[in-house]
C-alpha cells in the first residue's frame, strides 16, 4: 500500500504500477499460464471447486433421472430456484459484459486489466445459466423443440412467448460472448505460445493462437472486429436481460406484471456483475501477485460502479413498492403485503439490506480501498440479489389471484444441490480459465503502458 | 422305487427346494395368489402326471367343443350394434346402508370404465356421487381380498365347500341352534327371501343387521310415533321452508341425489321467476345443508333438543311451557317458527340420523302439526328388511358370542370387528366362535379374525337386486366377471341349504321369475329383459302410506334436559369420503378434499376456533382423547362454523388391515361406546405437544377482498338485478377472435353447488386423472383437474360458507397460450382451450400465467407410479407421463365423439347432447354446457342472468366458463350478523 488511505485517489493516478514494463508484464502474465506446476492456492481454490462440479452433475443425474419432482416447485409455485438462479447467474454474467464492453466503448483505461477477468467470469457464468432452465423443464430431453427449426411435425416454436425471446436471446449471447472472448485473446494466446518452452504448449497455444503474428494487417483486423463486437455486446447485454425481464413482465401473474422489470433486471446486472468481479479481481491480484497490474485504481472504479449499481437498484425497489401500493389492485397490493410481511419476509428484508443499503457504505472512499471490506461488501451483494431473485419469483406465484390456490415455497435438498453444483460448474470453469488462459490482456495493458509512458 | 424314479428325484429335487423355500411361496402369493394353493398341494409326481395328462388334453381339446361355456372369447363375428371403440351402458345399482342408486355403468371394449348415475332411477335422476363414481376403481383394486383362508391358512373355494358341508348336517341335526347370520342393512329382496329359506330350514338360525352408520333412532321415533316402522320420502320441490337438524338430506339420506335436485331446483330465482326456498339449520357440525342454509346456528346436541322443542312449543307441536324457557337464540329460532307457520303445507323439518330419537319425534311432530306429511313428507312402509333395531342387535350377538351360544356364523359384508361399538370388544368374543365365516371385499379386520375369510364380489361382479329409498327394485347385473376370484352371498348361503343351484344368476332370476307370476307381470322374458334395461323393476316403489302421529307425544319425552355444564363433547360422524370405513381403500375418496376441512389422506379432530383458543390447540396439533378409558391420538383441524365444545370425530378411519385405508388416519370407532353412539362426552382431551401435518388443498380460507364469489339476496335479485354482481369490461388493442361455427361453453350456478366433490371423482373417473399421495398433496401436487374452493366470509365461528367449482375457463384471451414457447396448448376453433401433452416440455409457465390455477403438473410420473391395472383407464383419454402439463379439456372426448355422430348422421349437433363428466354426475345440475353461438341453448340461457358472471374479468381473460352469483334468501327478522 503505498498510497495514503484517507483520501480519494488521485485523477492522474496510475493506471498501472510504474515498474511495470511492456516484457516484463508479458512474462508475468504469461508465466502464470505456463507454469509447471500450479501454485498452492490454485489447488486449494480448485480442490474445493471441483467436488461441487461433481455435485453438479450428481444432483444432474438425480433430476433427469427422477424428473422435476426431486425439487420443490409445485403448484401454484411452478417456478422455483432454477428459475431465480437463472437470473441470477444470467445478471452475473451480464455484469461480466458490461464491463468488458461497455467501458471499452467509453474508453475507460482501467478496464483493460480487468475485462479479461469479467470476461471468464461471464464464460463460466453462461453454463450455469444455459443449465437451469433446461434443467428446470418438465421433460428436458425436448428443449430443442424451442429451435425454429423445419421438423417433420412442421411445428414451429411460439413467438410470443417470453420463454422464446429468452431462448433465443440466451442462445446469441452465449455464441458472441465466446467470440468476444476469443477476438480480444487471440494476441494474448500468440504471446503465450512465442514464450511456451514445452513442445505440448507450442502446439496447443500454438493453434489457439491460428497463426497470429502480429503483422499490422491483423492488428487492424483484430481492433476493428474488437470494436465492432463490442459496440453489439453492450446494447446486446441490455436487451438480453431486459428479456429476461420479460419473461416476468409478459406474464399474468400478480407481481410480475410489471414494466419495471427489463430496467430493474439490468440494474441488478450491474451490480451482481460487478460485485463478482471485484471479488474476483481481489483474488486474482492476490494470488497471482499481480497488484502493479492489478492496481487500486482498479478496484476503485469497480466499487464506483457497484455504488452506482446499488443506488440504481434503490431506485427500482421503491418502484417496486410504489406500484403495488398506489395502484388499484388489490391482489397486487395483497401479495406486496404478503412479501413483505409473509413468508418471504426474511428474504425480501435481507435483499433490501445486502443490496441497498449496506453498499452505500462504498461513499467512503476508505472502504472502496479496503480490500477485506469490499470483498465482503461484494459477496453481500451476490447473495443479496440470489434473494431477490428469488423473493419476487416465489412470492409472485405463492400469493396469486386465487386466495383458495395460496402456495409456500420448501426449497428440497436438490434445489440446494443445483445451487450448490452451478457455483461448483461456476468456480470450477474459473479456476481453469485462471490456469489456462491470461487472465489480464497483456495486449491492452501494453497499451496502457505506452499511454502511461507517453504522458 | 425304480431307478428311473431315483434318477427323476435327483433331476427335480432343487426345484422342489425351491417351491419349499418360504420366499417362493412370498413370490408366488404376491405375483400369482390363486395358484399358491396348486404349488403346495402338488407333489412332483402329481405335477408330472398332469403334465403328460394335460398333454394328452391339450390335443385332444382340439377335437371338441370349447368344455367350458364361460370362457371369454374375442368377437369374432361382431353382434349387431355393437361398434368396437363406442362406449355401451348397461344399469346396474349400488348400495350405501342397504339402499340402492341406480347406475349405468359404461362399457368401452367390453370393459367396464365409468359409473354414471342411471336417470331412469328414482334415487339418482341421472345425478351420481363421489363414492358411486369411485366404486369403478374398487372394482379394479388388485388390493382387493383374492384368497380363500381357513385360519390364517391359504384354502380353496373347495375346501371351503366341503367344510361349509360338513359344518351344514351338524346345523341341521339340532335345527340351526348356534346359526346366525350378520349382515349390512338389507333390501334386497331375493337375498332377503334367501335369508328366509335358511330361517326355515334352520328355525334356531339368528339374523343381524350391522351398520354402525344405522337409523335406529329415525325408526325407533317412527315406531314412537306412527306406531308402527315407516320410511319418510320427501318432496323437496314443494318445501318452500326447510328446517334441518344436523340434516344429512342432501348429503347421506338415502335418496340424497333425489333430493339435491329438487333442492336445487326450489333454489334458482334467476332461472325459475324469483322464487326460492328459504333454509334454516342447527347443526353441531357443518353439513352440506347447513352450508346452503341462508340462517344457520351452530349449537350443542342438548341444545338442539332444546331449541327444537321451543321451536315446537311456539308452533303448538308441544306444551306450551316449552316456549317459556330461556334461550341464547329465541329471536332467531322465533323467527324462523312464525316463518315455518307462515308457509304451513310447504314446509319441511329434517333431522338427520345423527340425531336422537327424542329430536325426531320432535320433528315428526312440528311436520304433523305444519301440515308436511303428505305433501312434502309422505310416509312409506320401510324399505329395509324387518330388523330390531342394530344397536340392540349387534350387542345381543356379541353377549351371545361371548357366552357360546354361537358357533356357526356368517357375517356377508359388514366388518364389525372394526366398527361394532367399542365396548362391545367384537374381536374377542368373535374368537369364541369356533366357525365363523367372513365374506369381504378386503382382508379386512373382521376377515382376519374369521376362521373362514372369502374374497367377495363386487357388487358389479354379481348378480343382485336392491331396492331404492322409495322401495323401487333394481336387479344388479354385473358389468365384469369377478376379477379376483370373489363370491357372493347368494352362493354361501345357497351352499348352507344344501341347494343344487349356487350360481346367482339363476337364484335371481328364478326368485323374480316366481315373482313375476305372483305379481301377474306377463312374458317374464320382457319383463327381465325390460327391468334389467332399464334397471329399474317397474311399479315396484311404495305407495304412500297414512298414519296418523300418536298425540300427547309430548308426554313420551324425557323431561327437558338440564343444560349442560360445560366439557367437550365427542360427536361421531360419517367421513364424507370413507364413509363408515367401507370406502376406505379407494384412492380416490382417500385424496378427494372434504368439503369443508378440505382434508385428504387423514382425519382430524374437528375443532371450533373459539373453543380451540380456549385450548391453546391450532391445526395439526396432536391431541389424545380420551373417552372413559379408552384414549386415541388425533390431529386437530380448527374448523368454522363448528359448535363450541364439539369435537367432531370423522369414522371410517384408522383401519388395520386391508388395503390403501390401512393405516392412515385415527379410529375413532375405538372411543364410541354403545349406548350413545353419536355424541359422548369426553373424558379429558390434553396436548401431546406433537405436531402432525395434514394435507389440505385449500391455500386461503377467505376471499381476500377479490370479486371471485358474488353475491346478492333474493329480494335484491327481484328489485334491482344488475346490482349484484360486479362487472368491467376491459378494453383490448386487438381484434376479437371469431367463433362462426360453435363456441363451447359452461355456466356454474353456485346456488346450486352443494360442495358434495362428486364432479371432482367423475372428471378424475372419466378424465384419467392420477392421484399423488399424501406427500405429494402436501407439496402442492394434487391433480384433480376440476376442484370446489370453499371460501368463509362472516364470523369465525358461524360463517357463511361458498363451495365454487373451479374447472378450466376456457378464456378467449387465455393467458396461458401466449407463454408456451413449444405452441403446447393452443385454442381451437369451437374456442377450446387444447393442451397437446405431446408437445409439452414441461416449462409451466402456464401454469403461473393462469390466473385461475387450473393447470396440474405430472411432477412425478403419477399415472404409472400406483398399482392400477392398466385395464382400468378410459381409454378415451391419453394418460400422462411425467414432466407433462394438463387441465381440464371439457371433456373434449365426448364433444368429439358426439361430432362425430352428427356429423355422420349429417345434422347439426343438439343441445345439451354433449354432457361433460362433472355436468352429468352432478346430483344438482348446477353445471351447464353447450354452444354459446346457439341462442336456444341452455347454457346461453343461464348465461343471459343478470348474476352472470366471469372469475377475475379485469384481466380480459374472456372465460367460456361462467358463474351465477349466490343468492342467499334472508329471514329480514333475523338480523344480519355482523362480520
Amino acid at each position: 500500500m503505498t498510497m495514503s488511505v484517507t483520501r480519494e485517489l488521485p485523477a492522474d493516478a496510475p493506471v498501472v504500477g510504474p515498474d511495470v514494463t511492456l516484457t516484463s508484464l508479458s512474462h508475468e502474465v504469461s508465466n502464470r499460464v505456463l507454469m509447471e506446476r500450479a501454485p498452492r492456492w490454485w489447488w486449494v481454490g480448485f480442490g474445493l471447486s471441483f467436488p461441487l462440479f461433481i455435485l453438479f452433475v450428481i444432483q444432474l443425474a438425480w433430476l433427469f433421472n427422477y424428473g422435476i419432482g426431486v425439487w420443490g416447485v409445485r403448484i401454484p409455485v411452478a417456478w422455483g430456484f432454477a428459475i431465480a438462479e437463472y437470473v441470477w447467474w444470467i445478471a452475473l454474467a451480464s455484469g461480466g459484459t458490461i464491463v468488458s464492453a461497455l467501458f471499452f466503448l467509453t474508453r475507460s483505461p482501467w478496464r483493460s486489466a480487468t475485462n479479461r477477468i469479467a470476461e471468464s467470469m461471464l464464460l463460466s457464468a453462461v453454463p450455469c445459466a444455459g443449465m437451469m432452465p433446461i434443467m428446470h423443464l418438465g421433460r428436458p430431453g425436448f428443449f430443442y423443440w424451442l429451435f425454429p427449426y423445419s421438423s417433420v411435425m412442421g411445428v414451429w416454436p411460439q413467438v410470443r412467448s417470453p420463454l422464446w425471446w429468452d431462448f433465443i436471446c440466451l442462445i446469441c449471447y452465449i455464441l458472441m460472448s465466446i467470440f468476444y472472448y476469443y477476438a480480444g485473446i487471440l494476441p494474448d494466446l500468440a504471446t503465450v505460445r512465442d514464450l511456451a518452452q514445452t513442445r505440448f504448449k507450442k502446439i496447443f497455444y500454438g493453434v489457439l493462437a491460428l497463426g497470429w503474428h502480429g503483422s499490422t494487417r491483423q492488428w487492424q483486423n483484430q481492433r476493428i472486429t474488437y470494436a465492432i463486437m463490442s459496440a453489439i455486446m453492450a446494447p446486446m447485454v441490455v436487451s438480453v436481460h431486459s428479456v429476461v425481464g420479460l419473461d416476468y413482465a409478459g406474464g399474468l401473474t400478480v407481481g410480475w406484471h410489471s414494466t419495471q422489470f427489463p430496467p430493474y433486471f439490468f440494474f441488478g446486472a450491474v451490480i451482481s456483475g460487478t460485485a463478482v468481479i471485484v471479488m474476483l479481481t481481489i483474488l486474482v491480484r492476490w494470488g497471482y501477485s499481480l497488484q502493479n497490474v492489478l492496481t487500486e485504481y482498479h478496484l476503485n472504479a469497480l466499487a464506483k460502479v457497484v455504488l452506482t449499481g446499488s443506488v440504481m437498484l434503490g431506485f427500482a425497489y421503491v418502484w417496486e413498492a410504489f406500484g403495488p401500493i398506489y395502484g388499484s389492485d388489490v391482489a397486487a397490493r395483497t401479495e406486496f403485503l404478503q412479501r413483505m410481511f409473509g413468508f418471504t419476509a426474511p428474504t425480501f428484508w435481507s435483499e433490501k439490506i445486502l443490496n441497498v443499503v449496506i453498499p452505500q457504505l462504498l461513499w467512503i472512499p476508505f472502504v472502496r480501498r479496503n480490500q477485506p471490506l469490499l470483498f465482503l461488501i461484494c459477496l453481500g451483494i451476490i447473495v443479496g440479489m440470489w434473494q431477490e431473485r428469488y423473493t419476487f419469483t416465489i412470492s409472485g406465484l405463492a400469493n396469486n389471484y386465487i386466495p383458495s390456490y395460496w402456495g409456500v415455497f420448501y426449497p428440497t435438498v436438490w434445489d440446494w444441490a443445483a445451487l450448490a453444483g452451478t457455483i461448483g460448474l461456476f468456480l470450477t470453469m474459473f479456476f481453469l480459465f485462471l490456469r489456462f488462459a491470461p487472465i489480464v490482456s497483456i495486449a491492452e495493458v501494453r497499451e496502457i503502458i505506452e499511454e502511461e509512458k507517453s504522458k | 422305487m425304480s431307478p428311473l424314479n431315483q434318477r427323476a428325484r435327483t433331476y427335480w429335487r432343487s426345484l422342489e427346494e425351491l417351491a419349499e423355500k418360504p420366499e417362493f411361496a412370498t413370490f408366488v402369493e404376491r405375483e400369482a395368489p390363486r395358484f399358491r394353493d396348486i404349488v403346495n398341494a402338488f407333489d412332483r409326481r402329481r405335477f408330472l402326471q398332469l403334465m403328460a395328462a394335460s398333454m394328452a388334453l391339450g390335443g385332444l381339446s382340439a377335437c371338441g367343443p370349447e368344455p367350458n361355456p364361460r370362457q371369454l372369447l374375442p368377437y369374432v363375428d361382431i353382434p349387431e350394434n355393437v361398434v368396437l371403440g363406442r362406449n355401451r351402458y348397461y344399469a346396474s345399482a349400488i348400495t350405501q346402508d342397504g339402499y340402492a342408486t341406480g347406475v349405468l355403468v359404461s362399457h368401452i371394449a367390453g370393459r367396464p370404465i365409468k359409473v354414471e348415475g342411471n336417470p331412469d332411477h328414482p334415487a339418482s335422476l341421472g345425478g351420481a356421487s363421489a363414492s358411486m363414481q369411485a366404486s369403478i376403481l374398487t372394482l379394479y383394486d388388485p388390493q382387493r381380498a383374492q384368497l380363500v383362508a381357513a385360519h390364517g391358512q391359504i384354502a380353496t373355494w373347495e375346501n371351503f365347500v366341503g367344510a361349509l358341508h360338513d359344518r351344514r348336517k351338524r346345523l341341521l341335526a339340532r335345527k340351526g341352534d348356534g346359526l346366525r347370520i350378520l349382515t349390512g342393512a338389507m333390501t334386497s329382496p331375493s337375498l332377503i327371501a334367501q335369508i328366509a329359506s335358511v330361517q326355515k330350514q334352520f328355525p334356531g338360525m339368528r339374523w343381524h343387521q350391522w351398520e354402525p352408520l344405522n337409523r335406529d333412532s329415525e325408526h325407533a321415533a317412527a315406531i314412537m310415533g306412527f306406531g308402527k316402522p315407516v320410511d319418510r320420502a320427501f318432496d323437496l320441490r314443494k318445501a318452500e321452508r326447510i328446517f334441518g337438524i344436523g340434516s344429512d338430506l342432501i348429503s347421506t339420506a338415502p335418496g340424497n341425489l333425489a333430493y339435491a335436485r329438487d333442492f336445487a331446483a326450489a333454489r334458482r330465482p334467476a332461472e325459475t321467476g324469483g322464487t326460492m326456498s328459504r333454509v334454516y339449520a342447527i347443526e353441531s357440525t357443518p353439513t352440506l345443508l347447513g352450508a346452503k342454509a341462508d340462517h344457520r346456528l351452530a349449537m350443542r346436541p342438548d341444545e338442539i333438543a332444546r331449541s327444537l322443542r321451543y321451536v315446537a312449543g311456539l308452533l303448538g307441536a308441544g306444551p306450551q311451557d316449552w316456549t317459556q324457557q330461556e334461550s341464547a337464540h329465541a329471536t332467531w329460532l322465533k323467527a324462523a317458527a312464525v316463518d315455518l307457520a307462515a308457509h304451513r303445507g310447504a314446509t319441511l323439518v329434517h333431522a338427520g340420523r345423527e340425531q336422537p330419537v327424542e329430536v325426531h319425534l320432535l320433528a315428526d311432530a312440528i311436520n304433523d302439526k305444519l301440515g308436511a306429511i303428505g305433501t312434502t313428507l309422505r310416509l312409506i312402509a320401510p324399505v329395509q328388511a324387518d330388523s330390531e333395531p342394530q344397536r340392540q342387535s349387534i350387542t345381543e350377538l356379541a353377549d351371545d358370542m361371548a357366552s357360546g351360544k354361537v358357533d356357526t356364523l356368517f357375517i356377508l359384508g359388514p366388518n364389525p370387528v372394526y366398527d361394532a361399538p367399542a365396548d362391545l370388544d367384537f374381536a374377542a368374543k368373535l374368537r369364541h366362535v369356533p366357525f365363523s365365516v367372513c365374506l369381504s371385499l378386503y382382508d379386512d379386520e373382521t376377515a382376519v379374525a374369521c376362521t373362514w375369510r372369502i374374497p367377495a364380489a363386487h357388487e358389479y361382479e354379481r348378480w343382485g337386486d336392491a331396492r331404492a329409498f322409495d322401495g323401487t327394485v333394481t336387479i344388479q347385473q354385473p358389468q365384469a366377471r369377478p376379477l379376483y376370484g370373489g363370491h357372493s352371498p347368494y352362493e354361501i348361503l345357497a351352499i348352507l341349504l344344501g341347494s343344487p343351484i349356487t350360481d346367482d344368476y339363476t337364484m335371481v332370476r328364478d326368485y323374480w321369475h316366481q315373482r313375476a307370476q305372483q305379481e301377474n307381470r306377463g312374458d317374464f322374458d320382457a319383463f327381465w329383459h325390460g327391468s334389467l334395461r332399464v334397471g329399474v323393476v317397474p311399479k315396484t316403489a311404495e305407495p304412500t302410506i297414512s298414519a296418523a302421529l300418536q298425540s300427547n307425544l309430548a308426554a313420551k319425552l324425557p323431561p327437558t334436559a338440564a343444560p349442560r355444564a360445560n366439557g367437550l363433547l365427542a360427536l361421531f360422524r360419517a367421513d364424507e369420503g370413507n364413509w363408515d370405513g367401507s370406502c376406505a381403500n379407494n384412492a380416490w375418496l382417500l385424496e378427494m378434499p372434504r368439503p369443508f376441512t378440505r382434508l385428504t389422506w387423514d382425519n382430524a379432530a374437528l375443532i371450533a376456533p373459539s373453543t380451540a383458543e380456549q385450548l391453546g390447540l391450532s391445526t395439526q396439533d396432536v391431541i389424545e382423547i380420551a373417552v372413559g378409558q379408552t384414549k386415541v391420538n388425533a390431529p386437530v383441524f380448527v374448523l368454522p362454523g363448528q359448535a363450541a365444545d364439539c369435537v367432531t370425530l370423522p369414522l371410517g378411519w384408522g383401519h388395520t388391515a386391508g388395503g390403501l385405508g390401512a393405516g392412515v388416519g385415527f379410529n375413532a370407532y375405538r372411543l364410541r361406546p354403545s349406548p350413545s353412539e353419536w355424541a359422548t362426552p369426553i373424558t379429558y382431551v390434553a396436548k401431546t405437544g406433537d405436531k402432525y401435518r395434514l394435507a389440505t388443498t385449500q391455500g386461503q380460507d377467505r376471499i381476500l377482498g377479490r370479486d371471485l364469489v358474488q353475491e346478492g339476496t333474493l329480494e335484491q335479485l327481484n328489485d334491482s338485478p344488475q346490482s349484484i354482481v360486479k362487472k368491467s369490461k376491459p378494453e383490448s388493442l386487438y381484434p376479437e377472435y371469431q367463433y362462426p361455427d360453435r363456441a363451447w361453453a359452461m355456466a356454474i350456478d353456485l346456488n346450486s353447488c352443494i360442495g358434495c366433490q362428486a364432479c371432482v371423482i367423475a372428471c378424475q373417473a372419466e378424465n384419467n386423472v392420477p392421484i399423488v399421495g399424501k406427500d405429494q398433496v402436501l407439496d402442492g401436487r394434487v391433480m384433480h383437474w376440476l376442484r370446489i374452493d370453499r371460501y368463509y366470509s362472516g364470523p369465525a365461528d358461524a360463517p357463511d360458507t361458498t363451495f365454487e367449482p373451479v374447472p378450466c375457463m376456457h378464456c378467449e384471451n387465455a393467458p396461458c397460450e401466449v407463454v408456451c414457447p413449444v405452441h403446447a396448448t393452443v385454442h381451437d376453433h369451437e374456442g377450446l382451450n387444447l393442451m397437446v401433452y405431446n408437445r409439452c416440455v414441461g416449462t409451466r409457465f402456464c401454469s403461473n400465467n393462469c390466473p385461475y390455477k387450473v393447470r396440474r403438473f405430472n411432477f412425478y410420473p403419477y399415472a404409472f407410479e400406483r398399482d392400477r391395472p392398466p385395464n382400468s383407464w378410459n381409454p378415451e383419454v391419453s394418460v400422462r407421463d411425467r414432466g407433462v402439463m394438463e387441465k381440464c379439456t371439457y371433456c373434449i372426448q365426448r364433444i368429439r365423439t358426439t361430432q362425430i355422430d352428427a356429423e355422420r348422421e349429417n345434422r347439426k349437433i343438439r343441445d345439451g347432447e354433449i354432457v361433460t363428466a362433472c355436468q352429468q354426475t352432478c346430483p344438482t345440475q348446477a353445471i351447464i354446457f353447450g354452444d354459446k353461438n346457439d341462442r336456444d341453448s341452455a347454457v346461453v340461457k343461464r348465461k343471459a342472468t343478470p348474476i352472470d358472471y366471469v372469475l377475475l374479468d379485469d384481466l380480459n381473460t374472456r372465460p367460456r366458463t361462467s358463474y351465477s352469483a349466490v343468492i342467499r334468501n334472508p329471514n329480514p327478522a333475523i338480523e344480519e350478523k355482523q362480520s
